[in-house]
């Protein structure tokens, strides 16, 4: 089974993106394997192979690249990927704790899928929300912050009635589908190579600091 | 360019670096991720110097120091990486010999490095020979400040079967994974995870045989060793021994380790004109042979079994064998015997009378070669005929890849190959549109530009004039180069005959190539030379069962399917009891190339010297001391009864002065081969069966891979994958 068999302008579209050039190709491993992985919740070792040949080098290159980012999974996550950090302020605030009882509650431990097929779990370094930890990321929707005892056993309560409730926060900056990074409010933010041109500049009086 | 490192004032050419500009100088700085062959990348930060240069003014002249008048010196304010930076003109570097901050810094990027290194040195294979090791102790604090749990990881990873990697010893100074990417162009090892959890692995279910072993030579800890040599012996306890490597043609630099009389290691040598630092996997592992099932004593047929004699008694009956057939006497030996072998053979055979005197493998006719192996790492355009370089030479295979990656040969300083070329950078671009390759399919087809299926000899003449647009390109290729290399394989030079030699030179000649013409044997070439071929009326090695009484070295014609025996009466010299020895009337006991000393010829003619491991052969004799015995049996006074003897006799008659060879060999001009009829073609084959290495058989204590299989991956459990998250 191939997955990117039947999407040739899909690929097309993400090797447009970079030079044609033996280093270009391999520039659009990120990409591929975020369309498998926002398809199918993990890349497995044979979508690592295909993603390889497309990009003219080997699995291991691909696994070494896909590892080196937490966001990317080798194993099957559930319906609701819970993210917790656990870097110092989250700690501080009782991610451990946080921690510990979501894996009671849940009954999951990270690289497994709850029964259900609703829950995994992994630890994550710093999400930039210190301002509000202990926090908790659920998929790639947004941040729920401040996650005490009872707001997680609310949270946890929402979601196995397949309700959960918006994130208190988006995740600040997302990348669409076209390759494009866009702000929680619609901003785009960095260039695409869909439309070429200047960025549009702050027209703020003064120097710039 | 002037530098100035530690005061002492060194004239260096632009481009070099900094760490080459420290040694130069006859200082020493600590490093471990630069290598000489491999790119500079500063990943171990171990190199730490603090450098300085002159600043120009803007009146464009230097700016003076007020107090001295002589350029002042704007020193970087932080030690630099001195592998990854460039010596400029009038630059200063302190050492650590001379600047505290540096002799600080690098005593605590030793800390951090040893943060987690595991303190096993009294069981690791490296300890002794370890790079860490002395650094640790040249430059280090001596106390580790870290109270804390190390890491914890594989201590047993097999990445193949000849290479175990300890996760928890790995610095991660990416030499490994620079090798794999830069030498051989197999991306097949990288850093997986990140941060302190990172480790090497491949995802390609194990290491490709070839080059991987040159992995556990370049680790500068104990992390990646090799299995067959794992647990063998303690690095001062082995007999160090330099010697050439007699596989193949390519006659690489090769260290034996042996010890207690037993061949337990071999690890690459430098030779930076044949193999640079690297050799191949059967020349790494393929040394069992040497140690397992060797064949100690003669042995003598009596009443139709072989019995175990001593060497009186062997030369009795061969006394009692040779009678009767007079001349009619067929020598023949191994073409990876040695020039002075090859000598005391052909001097015997002129005694005796015969012309049945051959060696194999080797070709009815050998094109003459005017390339050398840095002429084909240099060239712009090479073409290779008919070869299977993984089977043939193995290392020529490594200096193509050289030439497609630029052809950048390491420049020599005073402390040898440079420690950090700057040219060399990671992910080197290739340029595969350099190399055509026109023959059966081999390793070389994945890094070809041009590709052309064809087998037997007519692929010259097809090349010369192409008929198809792969060959034309190949055509275009050599004449638009101006450095072009010819490489001729088994594959045509089978069937090459004097016409073909004509051929070759006229297409040669036309487009401005070099021609290098594989030679079948490890020293098929010298012996060539020595015409050690049959003359008129002499049998060839394939029909040795035409003469009356054969003596039969280091060969096994019966496990090739061809006759074994002579018609009357078979002598066989040999290390282990093959199939012809099986059939002899007379076995004696011969010593491998690893135990000889002597000298042969490569594949571009270098001179190269061997010298004699100390291992266990029992009453084991090289073929000089043997053919003494065969001429003794024969009642005759044997021509060449030494070392010594032979080295004379080579003299006398071709000039060759061996006696005293450089380290590196000798180039020598090329001496044309008589031609002979071989009466059967060569197979190349690089892995002999007995050099198969079984690391769970030598007692390593590493499971095999059934084994491995059977414990870890349980059938109720699904397989482990590997783990990107946690």
């Amino acid at each position: 089974m191939n997955y990117f068999a039947d999407k040739q302008l899909l690929v097309a579209d993400i090797f447009s993106r970079y030079p044609d050039s033996p280093q270009g190709r391999r520039s659009a491993l990120m990409p591929l394997l975020r369309e498998v992985q926002d398809a199918e919740g993990f890349v497995s070792e044979a979508r690592m192979a295909e993603i390889a040949a497309l990009c003219g080098t080997t699995a291991t290159e691909v696994r070494s690249v896909m590892s080196f980012y937490s966001t990317y999974h080798t194993l099957p996550t559930g319906r609701y990927h819970l993210q917790v950090c656990s870097t110092l302020m989250c700690s501080l605030a009782g991610s451990d704790e946080l921690w510990d009882h979501l894996v009671s509650a849940l009954d999951v431990q990270p690289g497994d899928v709850s029964a259900d097929g609703r829950f995994s779990v992994q630890k994550v370094e710093c999400l930039g929300s210190c301002g509000t930890a202990p926090v908790v990321q659920i998929n790639d929707e947004g941040y729920y912050e401040n996650v005490t005892r009872s707001k997680c056993d609310r949270l946890i309560a929402a979601m196995r009635a397949d309700i959960p409730p918006l994130p208190d926060n988006p995740v600040p900056v997302t990348v669409r589908e076209d390759g494009r990074q866009m702000t929680a409010t619609g901003e785009r933010v960095g260039a695409s190579i869909h439309d070429r041109g200047p960025l549009p500049m702050p027209t703020r009086p003064g120097g710039e600091a | 360019m002037k530098v100035t490192v530690d005061g002492i004032q060194v004239d260096l050419p632009a481009g070099t670096s900094a760490i080459d500009a420290v040694f130069h100088a006859g200082r020493d700085v600590p490093y471990f991720c630069a290598h000489a062959y491999l790119s500079p990348v500063g990943a171990c930060r171990m190199c730490l110097v603090e450098a300085g240069t002159p600043r120009k003014g803007k009146d464009g002249e230097f700016e003076l120091d007020e107090a001295t008048g002589q350029p002042r010196v704007f020193w970087m304010p932080k030690p630099m990486a001195s592998c990854t930076m460039q010596a400029t003109e009038g630059m200063h570097i302190r050492t650590a010999r001379t600047s505290d901050v540096v002799a600080k810094a690098q005593a605590g990027m030793m800390e951090f490095t040893l943060l987690n290194h595991p303190l096993d040195c009294p069981t690791c294979d490296k300890g002794g020979a370890c790079e860490l090791q002395d650094r640790a102790f040249e430059y280090g604090y001596g106390a580790s400040r870290y109270g804390f749990d190390r890491r914890h990881a594989d201590k047993h990873y097999a990445l193949s079967d000849f290479i175990i990697l300890d996760q928890e010893r790995c610095i991660h100074c990416k030499r490994c994974v620079r090798y794999f990417e830069e030498v051989p162009g197999q991306e097949v090892l990288d850093f997986i995870e990140r941060g302190g959890h990172t480790f090497i692995d491949t995802e390609e279910g194990g290491l490709p045989v070839g080059f991987q072993g040159n992995i556990a030579d370049i680790c500068p800890v104990g992390a990646l060793l090799d299995n067959v040599a794992r647990f063998r012996g303690r690095n001062w306890e082995y007999d160090h021994t330099p010697t050439t490597c007699t596989l193949c043609p390519v006659g690489c630099s090769i260290t034996v380790d042996a010890r207690n009389g037993r061949l337990e290691r071999v690890v690459a040598g430098e030779n930076r004109d044949v193999n640079e630092l690297w050799i191949c996997d059967a020349g790494r592992f393929g040394h069992v042979f040497a140690t397992e099932e060797r064949l100690t004593v003669p042995l003598v047929r009596v009443g139709g079994e072989l019995r175990e004699a001593t060497w009186d008694q062997a030369v009795e009956a061969m006394r009692q064998g040779f009678l009767g057939h007079g001349g009619n006497v067929g020598l023949y030996l191994n073409a990876d015997s040695t020039l002075e072998e090859g000598a005391a053979l052909v001097a015997l055979a002129e005694a005796i009378g015969t012309a049945s005197l051959d060696h194999w493998p080797r070709y009815a006719h050998t094109p003459m070669s005017t390339a050398t192996l840095t002429d084909v790492a240099t060239a712009d355009a090479v073409v290779v005929l008919g070869a299977d370089l993984g089977e043939e030479a193995p290392v020529v295979e490594l200096r193509i890849l050289e030439a497609l990656r630029g052809g950048l040969l390491p420049p020599e300083f005073a402390h040898g190959t440079a420690i950090a070329d700057l040219r060399l950078t990671e992910r080197p671009s290739r340029t595969p549109e350099k190399l055509a390759v026109i023959g059966r399919e081999s390793r070389l087809w994945g890094h070809a530009g041009i590709r052309v299926a064809a087998s037997g000899p007519d692929a010259l003449t097809r090349l010369a004039r192409p008929d198809t647009p792969e060959l034309q390109a190949a055509l275009r290729l050599l004449e638009g180069a101006g450095k072009p290399v010819l490489i001729l394989g088994a594959d045509v030079l089978n069937g090459a005959d004097a016409a073909f030699s004509a051929a070759l030179g006229s297409l040669a000649g036309r487009v401005g190539a070099k021609v290098l013409a594989l030679p079948a044997g490890a020293n098929s070439r010298g012996l060539g030379g020595l015409n050690l071929v049959p003359g008129a009326g002499g049998m060839p090695y394939a029909r040795l069962d035409g003469v009356g009484a054969a003596f039969i070295s280091r060969l096994d014609p019966a496990a090739q399917g061809l006759p074994g025996r002579a018609r009357g009466f078979t002598v066989v010299h040999d290390t282990h009891l093959t199939a012809t020895a099986g059939l002899a009337d007379v076995v004696l006991p011969a010593v491998t190339g690893y135990e000889k000393r002597g000298t042969t010829i490569n594949l571009e003619g270098r001179l190269l010297p061997l010298t004699q491991a100390p291992l266990r052969a029992g009453e084991g004799a090289d073929l000089i001391r043997a053919l003494a015995a065969v001429a003794e049996a024969l009642g005759i006074r044997p021509p060449v009864r030494g070392l010594r003897g032979a080295q004379t006799w080579l003299e006398g008659r071709y000039g060759l002065r061996l006696a005293e060879l450089p380290a590196g060999g000798l180039l020598q001009p090329p001496r044309p081969a008589q031609d002979a009829a071989t009466g059967t073609a060569h197979t190349p084959n690089l892995w002999k069966p007995r050099m198969v290495p079984h690391p769970e058989r030598r007692g390593s204590g590493v499971l095999g891979r059934e084994a491995r299989t059977e414990l870890w991956e349980l059938p109720m459990a699904p397989a482990p994958r590997p783990g990107g998250d946690d």
